[in-house]
């Protein structure tokens, strides 16, 4: 019962989780040249095989258009949202060499990750209640400790509204 | 509140022209890739998009390089012609700055030295033919 395709492993959720190129903002376009055939394009080809999907999968925003055998020689063009565009040349290269090189010149530092994601958290405080989608917990009876949710154990008798509301009555 | 270009979601596109029967209008699709949420695997999803093109130089099968507009233009027109990337029939290698087809440069091609015996007994027939037709005339 194996996957189907030539390496399906690029088709598991975590293999595309482990791309780390993830791109600036200003980058909106990538296009990438290479050709089917000859020694030159090897490593655009496996770049294109391997690590595309994973780039992709992080970078759902940026348009990737894959150009075959329109120019001799192999080359990947950015176009940023200034009006910019950079041109890498990609010949005689291997895919990790392509891959490194992206990352340094266009590809969000690690620094700038951690700093997005510490002011994600900070949008969220852990100590509110509500839905599961946005918070921790939904309610305090969740906590070990706590009184459980009446729901599935019921209250003792002193706690329930009805017996307080009867005492009072009586007195 | 300012949006100095915020008409569209998509602010720069290349994407390849399909139609220029409007005038000063390009018909462009755009591919872009979509993960299958199934296969885990990405295929090409096309969106034609209108670009205004005023001096009409774009023609049939040209890669192009689309802005978006501040304002959309009319209904359908929110873009316009930022570049042509590459014009089909004349693709110039951006590396070297050379027209080329395909996988070979089209520069060397007119000079004599570089022909084969192939090349050479190929035009010599054509011209042979072309002189027969016009006699024939």
């Amino acid at each position: 019962m194996a996957m189907k395709g030539r390496f399906p492993i690029r088709r598991t959720l975590q293999y595309l989780n482990q791309g780390d190129i993830i791109f600036k903002n200003s980058v909106k376009v990538m296009t990438v040249n290479y050709n089917t055939a000859g020694e030159l394009s090897e490593g655009a080809r496996k770049f294109v095989f391997f690590n595309i999907p994973q780039i992709q999968y992080k970078n759902p925003w940026v348009q990737i258009m894959l150009f075959k055998n329109m120019t001799p020689s192999p080359f990947l063009r950015f176009y940023l949202d200034n009006g910019e565009q950079v041109l890498v040349d990609v010949e005689e290269k291997t895919n990790k060499e392509i891959a490194e090189h992206v990352k340094k010149i266009l590809g969000k530092s690690k620094e700038t990750l951690e700093k997005e994601e510490r002011e994600k958290k900070k949008l969220s405080h852990p100590a509110n209640f509500g839905h599961k989608k946005y918070h921790l917990r939904e309610c305090m009876c969740e906590i070990e400790g706590q009184v459980p949710c009446p729901g599935f154990v019921p209250l003792p008798k002193e706690m329930r509204g009805k017996y307080k509301a009867a005492m009072k009555n009586e007195a | 509140m300012s949006v100095p270009r915020g008409a569209v979601h998509a602010k720069w596109i290349v994407g390849r022209v399909i139609g220029t029967k409007m005038q000063k209008t390009a018909k462009v699709r755009v591919t872009r890739l979509v993960l299958d949420p199934y296969l885990l695997k990405f295929f090409n999803k096309r969106k034609t998009y209108f670009a205004h093109d005023p001096l009409q130089q774009c023609v049939v099968g040209d890669i192009v390089l689309l802005k978006a507009l501040p304002e959309r233009r009319s209904k359908h027109v929110k873009h316009e012609l930022a570049e042509i990337v590459f014009k089909v029939g004349n693709v110039i290698d951006p590396i070297t700055g050379k027209p080329c087809a395909g996988t070979r440069f089209l520069e060397n091609l007119a000079d004599s030295e570089n022909l084969t015996e192939a090349d050479t007994t190929y035009l010599s027939e054509k011209l042979q033919e072309l002189k027969v037709c016009s006699t024939d005339k």
